[in-house]
């Protein structure tokens, strides 16, 4: 009682003294800390100004800046494996999201609603499937496909977009199971019950209560599933069969063969679509009533 | 209750998809990696079964890329934190509320830009004729073109930049769940700055520190695309060494192996880390139980 209290009138006088804008010191730690956090932001920023600058690159290679103009743009134009490679990362993007978002969002109720001991063999999983490095994943893949594919006949398997879309549907589901499991732990099941008792079937209290409240989460796993999975390039790479060339590991060859302006102004529109992505997950998230930490916790994986 | 027992049904899908698409292929590895090459146009064969492999993974050719992965992820994970905690703790305490949103989404923007993109972007900075390279040089810092692209440097920088957010994030989360009262509390019995920090805040922040510690560690120890894109020959990493194995020496077995060690380093650094730090806290314990004990509820 007394605690709650206490906490609260420094809770007010904390926020007066920050909100106040009467500071009359200063102590040099406060400074210091002020300075390099501006200091660590730049650098986190560094590179990614380079590239979207370098977009502008008229020269003909990457790294050496000769003058200022938008021929790499209009070069993305005249390439067809580049408008290509884009094409397939985001059809696979857009399939293992919707594969993640299925998969972990029935994964992420049914761990909230029925719990038991199941769900700690579940979590087990989940936690292995985020730890293991994804070198690991890829090269498991990689043998993986061609065992179902060639040994054991199964034709499908040895197809570009859909091995890309498997790749990264993996790492994804357990992300969009977390999202929406975290959710729907937080509200207790009174609405699931309330709408059973007024004759509902389950379904329709499925879809009308428990998807409903979970929705939130289940929007920001699917954007944030598009994103890792437009990103992956590492299992990509391995599993990638010719004529389906995704955008990372088409940048990651180049990387070998030489880079080219025409990379950095495929980023920078890349860069604009992750930002767009990126500000619809803060929106839906602020709407469904989350505090800024919330949002660190959900996007930042923690 | 018939309902409830079929509730748990709602994950079968996941398990079906995890079940063959992650540990069924992670267990194949693992068995290629008791087998070997049978020839130069074979890939592996398991019909001999042996820990040949694990031997030669481990043989001093590539024992020294092993020791080196190790030494980049160890000094990578602490030069994160070193670099990460004083912004998270700074994003939690002595920014105004209203501007942390910004600071959330300006830390979140990097994270969430391609991974290679964003190493490229230090190819081209740290380059021989790139700007790093010039300022120094206009400054009088340096005499020649920077030398420091495909180094062991420069992949240090490269990772220390590329999981940077995933230790300042749980960092702030844990820092903010520590909230002012407590921190007041501890000055008002007479704390100083650094007592306070020492002694409440890192202690009760002590579930994000090891959320950060491990998800910047883990993957660090498995990069692939930091170490090819800034290290080249000199920066070797264990993530490349295995992707070798693969796409051009054509030898699962050996791969598989390397693979296998790789998750084994991790494992045994992250206990043997864990036992290292329960061992050295075990004398504080008895003594801040007392102070902490009802405070980290309140």
């Amino acid at each position: 009682m007394s605690a709650t209290k206490t906490e609260t009138i420094l809770r007010q006088r904390d926020g007066s003294m920050i909100g106040g804008g009467k500071r009359t010191h200063r102590s040099w730690t406060d400074v210091a800390l002020n300075v390099w956090g501006v200091l660590v932001l730049l650098f986190l920023f560094a590179p990614i100004i380079v590239i979207v600058i370098y977009s502008f690159n008229t020269g003909r290679l990457l790294v050496s800046f000769d003058g200022f103009g938008l021929d790499a743009f209009r070069t993305i134009l005249d390439k067809p494996a580049v408008q290509n490679a884009v094409r397939v990362s985001i059809i696979t993007a857009l399939i293992s999201a919707v594969i993640a978002t299925t998969l972990g969002t029935l994964a992420g109720i049914a761990m909230a609603r029925h719990p038991g001991r199941w769900v700690w063999w579940f979590l087990g999983l989940l936690l292995l499937v985020s730890v293991t490095p994804e070198i690991v994943d890829a090269v498991a893949l990689l043998p993986w496909f061609v065992t179902l594919g060639q040994d054991w006949g199964m034709p499908i398997f040895n197809d570009g977009i859909v091995r890309l879309s498997i790749g990264s549907s993996l790492f994804a589901t357990a992300v969009v199971s977390y999202l929406v499991r975290a959710r729907l732990v937080g509200q207790e099941a009174n609405l699931e019950e309330a709408s059973s008792d007024l004759y509902a079937v389950p379904f329709t209290t499925f879809r009308r209560v428990t998807l409903a409240l979970a929705m939130p989460a289940v929007l920001a796993g699917f954007l944030l599933a598009f994103t890792l999975s437009l990103d992956n390039t590492i299992v990509a790479a391995f599993v990638q069969v010719s004529g389906t060339t995704p955008w990372p590991v088409y940048v990651l060859s180049a990387v070998r063969s030489g880079l080219r302006p025409e990379v950095a102004a495929v980023s920078t529109i890349m860069l604009l679509l992750t930002l767009i992505a990126l500000a619809v997950v803060a929106v839906v998230l602020r709407r469904a009533g989350d505090s800024a930490t919330d949002i660190a916790r959900t996007m930042g994986g923690a | 209750m018939r309902k409830r027992s079929l509730g748990g049904l709602l994950a079968v899908p996941a398990w079906v998809w995890l079940l063959v698409f992650f540990v069924a292929p992670v267990g194949l590895v693992i068995w290629f990696s008791f087998g070997y090459k049978p020839g130069i146009f074979g890939t592996h064969a398991n019909d001999i079964l042996s820990l040949d492999r694990y031997v030669e993974a481990l043989s001093p050719t590539f024992f020294a890329t092993f020791v080196n992965t190790l030494w980049v992820g160890v000094l990578g994970t602490a030069l994160c934190f070193l670099i990460g905690a004083p912004v998270a703790y700074w994003m939690a305490f002595k920014v105004r509320p209203e501007r942390r949103g910004i600071l959330i989404a300006l830390v979140l923007i990097p994270f969430w830009t391609n991974f290679l993109i964003r190493t490229i972007g230090w190819q081209v900075i740290l380059a021989p004729e790139g700007w790093a390279s010039q300022a120094l040089q206009s400054l009088g810092l340096l005499d020649g073109p920077l030398d420091l692209l495909y180094t062991r440097t420069a992949v240090l920088i490269g990772v220390v930049y590329n999981y940077l957010p995933l230790m300042i994030l749980p960092l702030f989360v844990a820092f903010d769940r520590v909230g002012p009262a407590v921190r007041e509390a501890s000055k008002d019995l007479g704390a100083g700055k650094a007592g306070t920090f020492l002694r409440v805040t890192l202690p009760l922040s002590r579930p994000g520190v090891v959320a950060g510690v491990l998800l910047v560690f883990i993957p660090l120890m498995g990069d692939y695309i930091t170490a090819t894109v800034l290290g080249g020959a000199k920066g070797n990493m264990v993530g490349q060494l295995v992707a070798s194995q693969f796409q051009t020496a054509q030898n699962w077995a050996l791969g598989s192996a390397m693979a296998v060690v790789l998750m084994l380093v991790i494992a045994l650094t992250i206990g043997a880390a864990a036992l290292v730090l329960w061992l050295v806290a075990l004398p504080f314990r008895t003594r801040n139980r007392l102070v902490l004990g009802e405070e980290a509820t309140a």
